[in-house]
């Protein structure tokens, strides 16, 4: 097999993937081991089988790997999660009730400067993307090795959650739904990115 | 124990599938040996970068003494 010619690049979108799932030790071995198999694939059955085998690949590895580091240590691993989930629940509010603060207490400044006040509720908007980011980070700070398992499990009880609410929205306000949908994907990709920009910094 | 010195990921997921007609991961390939190697069964090392692999290293798996005696304790259950 190592005599195979080489063969082009597997999927882009499938080396991104899994890139954050591989612990420093095994990352090399991994995608050493998956790309010898697709270049040799790729010479014997064609590209297209190659690239099918190899997102196959991605997926059960992905599935085992989050497996292995949630049993390795599942209670690191849970406590990062609820961890994570409260203070979403926390950090997510405090721009809102800093504004009501601002505004509360400047009463008379914001109802002559109404405009200021819209721009102000605007700037507003992005802050809960940032402040799931933050999150993100502060889960991967205790959860080294383990964050992309806490992350994913929070990720994955927020979809939960939101999954809830999308269903009664469904059913109470249809109109509505179209508009949440993407605002929580963006909310989740958040919290991932989050925790890959600190793990990115780490490994630097 | 089969594979002897030519043991890593690409060739232990072959020999499963050669011996057992069914497909296994990488992923899992690796999640197991790294429990093993935990457990003292199995040590390791780094071979050389090749560049079909992209120039990345192999990393051989090697059964120690005490995976040996592990294996054999196994089999003899079975058979008893």
């Amino acid at each position: 097999m190592t005599s195979q010619a080489y063969l082009g690049q597997p999927p882009c979108l499938a080396v991104w993937f899994i890139n954050p799932f591989t612990a420093n030790e095994n990352a090399e071995s991994i995608f050493g081991d998956l790309l010898g198999e697709y270049s040799y694939l790729a010479s014997k059955s064609g590209v297209t089988l190659a690239r099918r085998w190899y997102w196959r690949q991605i997926v059960k590895t992905i599935a085992h790997l989050c497996g292995s580091a949630y049993r390795a240590a599942p209670w690191s691993a849970t406590a990062a999660a609820v961890g994570g989930f409260l203070l979403h629940r926390f950090v997510c509010g405090l721009p809102h009730k800093l504004l009501s603060e601002v505004t509360d207490r400047y009463l008379a400044f914001w109802s002559t400067h109404f405009n200021a006040y819209l721009w102000a509720l605007k700037g507003m908007m992005p802050a809960p993307l940032i402040a799931l980011l933050c999150v993100g980070c502060i889960i991967a700070l205790p959860a080294r090795g383990r964050e992309m398992v806490a992350t994913i499990t929070l990720a994955l009880v927020l979809c939960a959650l939101i999954g809830s609410a999308m269903v009664w929205t469904a059913t109470h306000l249809p109109r509505v739904l179209c508009g949440c949908c993407g605002h929580w994907l963006i909310r989740s990709r958040s919290l991932l990115a989050g925790q890959s920009s600190e793990r990115i910094d780490r490994l630097r | 124990m089969r594979l002897a010195d030519r043991a890593y990921g690409v060739t232990v997921r072959q020999e499963i599938k050669f011996r057992t007609k069914r497909e296994v991961s990488i992923g899992a390939i690796y999640a197991t040996l790294d429990r093993l190697e935990v457990k003292g069964y199995v040590s390791t090392r780094l071979g050389d970068p090749t560049p079909e692999r992209g120039g990345r290293s192999k990393r051989f798996f090697h059964v120690t003494a005490k995976g040996v005696a592990a294996v054999t304790r196994t089999q003899r259950a079975f058979r008893a």
